[in-house]
């Protein structure tokens, strides 16, 4: 156990710091000028060689590299876990991301809860009689799912629900603007008003989440569906489970068996999809006006704005390979096939 | 080939049609399109005619030589919207078409090479198209876009970078299943180079898995076309594009004027199942 662990956290540091290597160079080598972005098109010479210096680009792209991993004037470097100032804002962007990053964090974990508490159910009530028409209606469904624009659905749930019936909140955010939000502690204004003890705040951030939660939990259905509904079947169709019947096994027995085996490779996909989504929940974001990670990177991308940009690449490719590492875990122990 | 029965559904019907639609229009829609879906007309945020006066409208159209009403509307700066949302299939798809067979080559032919060929070199470079795919992929793509400048070619050379390594890792599966074949050995002792081999026997018996993935990975990529330029990081306006129409009908929708963001909403929507339907279809139909 204790050496898998350890060649697997070898090896995700290995990949981090290639990670850090790429994304530095990468932005570097595309052709954009982000100093005229910041100073204008039309700016005097001595200005733009001002603003050149200030954001530390007139030093050779090794010397930036070396100022981003050790420290510079701007920062402490990489290596201090500082990634420097925000070009656009002027604050820290280790202190934006901690900002931003709950919120998301929040947004996608109650549509994987609320997609998975749909999925595998559905999933096994196909698999239960494969080729049935409840089969059949499942597969339909998961394809469609599993193939459809997020964006373009929130903005219809957004007609649907609120201009048309107006039952659900507009897409104004997280909370009415006119609640005071609770004292920010961890971020996720859920378990910030839980720990306010505000249950009224609570529900209305429940309430304001519902219509993305509910279009992103409907994107990541099909996905989850097809793979619990795939595995169940192959699982009932394997020889330990005739053996357990030739047994005597009761039935109860022996689908519990064949579930905890099928759900092993749903749960790789649901950490696969997790990590894909902190990336991916960028357009659900923008259309509910949620402040999230997403939202700060769109920003950043198109305010040239490259601490920030570093920043969030680098913590989300952190977050999914850390999150890898984890279904790893968790597979070995759900699947008693797999010894680490 | 097996003698295995090909099976169709309904389902499959009804992809095949949308997806040979959606080819005719990126095709032929310029001349359907009653406006020119760049230029804005007099009327502004005009919702669609009732379904109901549909029939008569189109027997006006047709046989009375009446001009055409704006069937899905106009948008807030007087643009036809039915037209536009014709005219974004080209877009689109021309987009997704292009990055795809960039990215399926390439993909195939480094998988190829890194997989039959297998050095420190190669390995080297497997392990760098696995970081590739560690990167969040929409945002690496607006990074590529927005940085690079906002042009088709810069869309479309983005994509076939991220694609690349899916194509890839699926070839290079394949490959690994072939070296050790017989009819490999029988080649190499009649004494073939072993580039030959690779490209001449390998590369054929690798295409499967790949023609396959194509079809989905359309899906994605028209995905992320529309996504890009509802951030404000893809093609430029008034370039006509589902996820731009989308975005700027966005707006609008608040108020109550659905249509100019909820039709070429539901044009993404059946074009992309459509796509997936085919795909789904390859996948239960190839024989590995």
């Amino acid at each position: 156990m204790w050496k898998f662990l350890i060649k697997r956290l070898l090896l995700a540091l290995f990949q981090i710091t290639f990670l850090v290597i790429a994304v530095f160079f990468l932005i570097r080598l595309l052709p954009a000028d982000p100093v005229s972005r910041f100073v204008g098109m039309n700016a005097s010479k001595e200005a733009y060689l001002q603003a050149e210096m200030s954001l530390g680009l007139d030093r050779s792209i090794g010397k930036q590299f070396q100022g981003f991993l050790l420290g510079d004037k701007n920062s402490l470097g990489l290596i201090s876990g500082d990634l420097g100032k925000s070009w656009v804002s002027g604050e820290e962007v280790t202190q934006e991301i901690k900002k931003f990053l709950p919120v998301t964090l929040e947004l996608i974990t109650l549509a994987f809860i609320f997609a998975a508490g749909i999925s595998i159910p559905v999933g096994l009530w196909g698999a239960a009689n494969p080729g049935g028409i409840a089969d059949k209606g499942t597969m339909v469904y998961s394809l469609f799912a599993g193939s459809q624009p997020e964006f373009s659905w929130g903005i219809l749930f957004i007609f649907i629900f609120f201009v048309y019936f107006g039952i659900a909140p507009g897409p104004l955010g997280r909370l009415s603007p006119l609640t005071e939000a609770p004292i920010v502690i961890t971020g996720a204004i859920t378990i910030d008003a839980i720990l306010a003890g505000r249950f009224d705040i609570l529900l209305e951030a429940l309430w304001y989440l519902t219509l993305p939660v509910l279009t992103l939990a409907f994107v990541l259905s099909g996905p989850i569906i097809k793979m619990v509904r795939e595995n169940l079947i192959q699982a009932l169709q394997a020889d330990y489970i005739l053996y357990a019947r030739a047994s005597g096994i009761s039935s109860m027995r022996v689908a519990r068996d064949a579930l905890r085996v099928s759900i092993s490779p749903t749960i790789t996909l649901i950490g696969i999809l997790f990590g894909y989504m902190i990336g991916g929940a960028v357009l659900i974001e923008r259309i509910f006006s949620i402040s999230g990670i997403g939202q700060y990177s769109i920003n950043s991308i198109l305010a040239f704005d490259y601490p920030a940009i570093q920043g969030v690449v680098l913590t989300i490719s952190s977050i999914t390979l850390l999150i890898f590492l984890i279904v790893d875990i968790l597979h070995a122990l759900v699947d008693p096939r797999i010894k680490l | 080939m097996s003698d295995k029965k090909i099976k169709i559904s309904l389902l499959d019907i009804f992809g095949f049609i949308i997806t040979g639609a959606v080819i005719f229009l990126a095709i032929f829609g310029e001349f359907i399109v009653p406006y020119d879906p760049t230029m804005v007309t007099n009327t502004v945020s005009k919702g669609p005619p009732p379904f109901s006066s549909w029939p008569s409208l189109l027997w006006d159209v047709f046989v009375n030589d009446l001009p055409s009403p704006h069937w899905f509307g106009t948008d807030s700066s007087g643009l036809d919207v039915f037209s536009r949302t014709i005219a974004a299939v080209r877009t689109d798809l021309i987009i997704a078409f292009s990055a795809n067979i960039i990215s399926a080559s390439l993909g195939v032919f480094l998988g190829v090479i890194l997989g039959y060929f297998r050095n420190i070199l190669t390995e080297a470079l497997l392990r760098l198209f696995d970081l590739l795919q560690s990167f969040p992929v929409f945002i690496t793509a607006m990074i590529l876009v927005a940085l690079a400048g906002r042009t088709w070619v810069n869309i479309i050379l983005a994509m076939s970078l991220l694609y690349t390594p899916i194509y890839l890792r699926l070839t290079r599966t394949e490959v690994l299943s072939l070296v050790n074949r017989g009819f490999i050995y029988a080649s190499r002792v009649s004494g073939k180079t072993e580039f030959y081999i690779a490209i001449r026997h390998i590369l054929p018996n690798a295409l499967g898995p790949s023609l396959v993935q194509f079809s989905i990975t359309i899906g994605f990529a028209i995905l992320l076309t529309a996504g890009l330029s509802f951030v404000g990081a893809g093609v430029r306006p008034p370039t006509p594009e589902w996820g731009s129409m989308i975005a700027s009908g966005a707006g609008q929708l608040v108020l109550g004027d659905w249509w100019p963001s909820v039709f070429p909403g539901v044009a993404t929507s059946l074009t992309v199942f459509a796509f997936a339907v085919c795909g789904n279809f390859i996948e239960k139909n190839y024989d590995r």
